[in-house]
């Protein structure tokens, strides 16, 4: 079943799976969406904010993608046409979600385990400027969460941005820095109510 | 992500991109290769239980193919959109150019500037400017309508006086509801643009009209002729109509670009 993983020593380029794909061969978008599924669930999750949600977006649309393949332009780079794809899934879901979870930290521990351990002070306001960072965040619009989201914790480029939100990169770029501005100017009152209280 | 640019802040962010609570992703890929080999009444290769992928947008379909025999008009829903299915005749109407129903002509620039959303074109080479404008409003937001002459690859039908049209319109607004009458003998086929679900509808004679919030219907004076593709995209519906075929309607919605400023 892995069949399409390698040629010749070296991994099949995503045209070649689209190539095969679009032939019928069904193991080879298998193997697309394996390459695509992190990125394309954590996209989603970031726009619904809900892991079965995120999970149903992702995966239809995938299958979106998979029927639209006939019209997907040769010599296109399909990591962006597949997330505005399964963006699109995402939104029709979160426009008629109820509700959705804020954004929150993972428990346990700090998950760069390759440096060297701090100590146990600097470790806590470390983990006290996260909070404080999340709770920032959590405070913008939604619009605001979306667009830092998808720059910082998917780590979208503009291009993909604006093929994710359907909006022109311009717009996309000065939406972002906007979102920016509002989270530095919340950020640093919460800091500074932190400091006095 | 590594950037020696990056701002303080932006340090920040991409330090907590680790921690964020992501949950980690399940294994689409078996899943999805399995729905598409059932799809292709191939055997399924294994097992991962298929969740409910595209549960509305199938219903919505099955809904649909039930629908058109129906007896009296029962509607369903796309986004913001409402069919209907209606056995009975309708009278006939001129066709659009001569409706007040579509709005005030006017030009791209003023309709780009004038409506509460990101007005957008063709921008396949046959099409080039439309030949005409039209805004309108109600709904909230406004609604446009660019109607293009004989083109290329678009020409005039005996039955109508344009080569394509396209409307679009805000319509996740719950207070007013799009709603398309549809004639018995209409064929309806599930297809998507950029993945969206759209449906194109054929073959037969549908008209357009709106309601407002108490559900009075206050329009119904755009007559449509030309088989129709209807999607919703960014809480705006769009239409193309006229279109020599569901792969040239295709095309033309997904050429869409905003359209540019004429300043």
């Amino acid at each position: 079943m892995y069949g399409w993983q390698e040629v010749e020593g070296r991994p099949l380029t995503d045209a070649e799976l689209i190539e095969a794909a679009r032939g019928g061969d069904v193991s080879a978008y298998e193997e697309l969406v394996r390459r695509y599924q992190d990125l394309a669930y954590r996209t989603a999750f970031l726009v619904v904010r809900d892991a079965e949600e995120a999970r149903d977006a992702a995966q239809e649309g995938f299958l979106s993608a998979h029927r639209a393949l006939g019209r997907f332009r040769v010599g296109a780079d399909f990591r962006p046409w597949l997330l505005r794809i399964v963006a699109n899934a995402a939104r029709n879901r979160r426009r008629s979600a109820t509700r959705r979870a804020a954004l929150a930290l993972r428990a346990g521990r700090d998950p760069a385990s390759g440096d060297a351990a701090p100590s146990p002070e600097a470790a806590l306001l470390a983990a006290e400027q996260r909070a404080t960072l999340m709770a920032a965040i959590n405070s913008l619009r939604e619009d605001d969460q979306l667009v830092i989201g998808l720059r910082w914790f998917a780590e979208l480029g503009e291009a993909e941005m604006a093929e994710v939100l359907g909006r022109p990169r311009g717009t996309v770029k000065s939406r972002l820095s906007r979102a920016m501005a509002r989270l530095r100017e919340v950020l640093e009152r919460l800091e500074e109510d932190l400091s006095d209280g | 992500m590594a950037d020696q640019h990056l701002s303080p802040l932006e340090m920040r962010l991409a330090e907590l991109s680790a921690f964020i609570d992501v949950p980690a992703a399940p294994p689409l890929a078996s899943a999805v290769a399995d729905r598409l080999r059932a799809e292709a009444g191939l055997r399924p290769s294994w097992r991962w239980p298929l969740p409910s992928v595209g549960r509305g947008t199938a219903l919505a379909v099955a809904a649909t193919l039930l629908l058109v025999s129906a007896v009296a008009a029962i509607g369903i829903a796309l986004g913001g959109l409402r069919l209907i299915f209606n056995p009975e005749s309708l009278p006939p109407l001129p066709s659009i150019p001569n409706q007040p129903g579509i709005g005030q002509q006017t030009t791209l620039d003023a309709a780009r500037s004038s409506v509460g959303f990101v007005l957008r074109v063709p921008t396949v080479s046959a099409l080039g400017e439309p030949d005409q404008v039209y805004v309108m409003e109600p709904p909230a937001g406004g609604a446009v309508t660019l109607v293009y002459g004989a083109r290329p690859g678009y020409p005039l039908q005996p039955d109508r006086m344009y080569g394509l049209v396209l409307t679009q319109f805000r319509a996740d607004i719950q207070a007013e509801n799009f709603e398309k009458l549809i004639m018995e003998g209409v064929r309806i086929t599930h297809t998507n643009v950029h993945g969206l679900p759209a449906y194109w509808v054929a073959g037969g004679e549908h008209f357009f009209f709106y309601r407002d919030a108490t559900g009075q219907i206050v329009n119904t004076t755009l007559r449509l002729v030309g088989d129709t593709l209807i999607w919703e995209e960014d809480g705006v519906t769009h239409r193309v109509e006229g279109a020599p075929s569901l792969q040239a309607a295709i095309a033309v919605a997904e050429s869409l670009e905003p359209a540019p400023s004429g300043e």
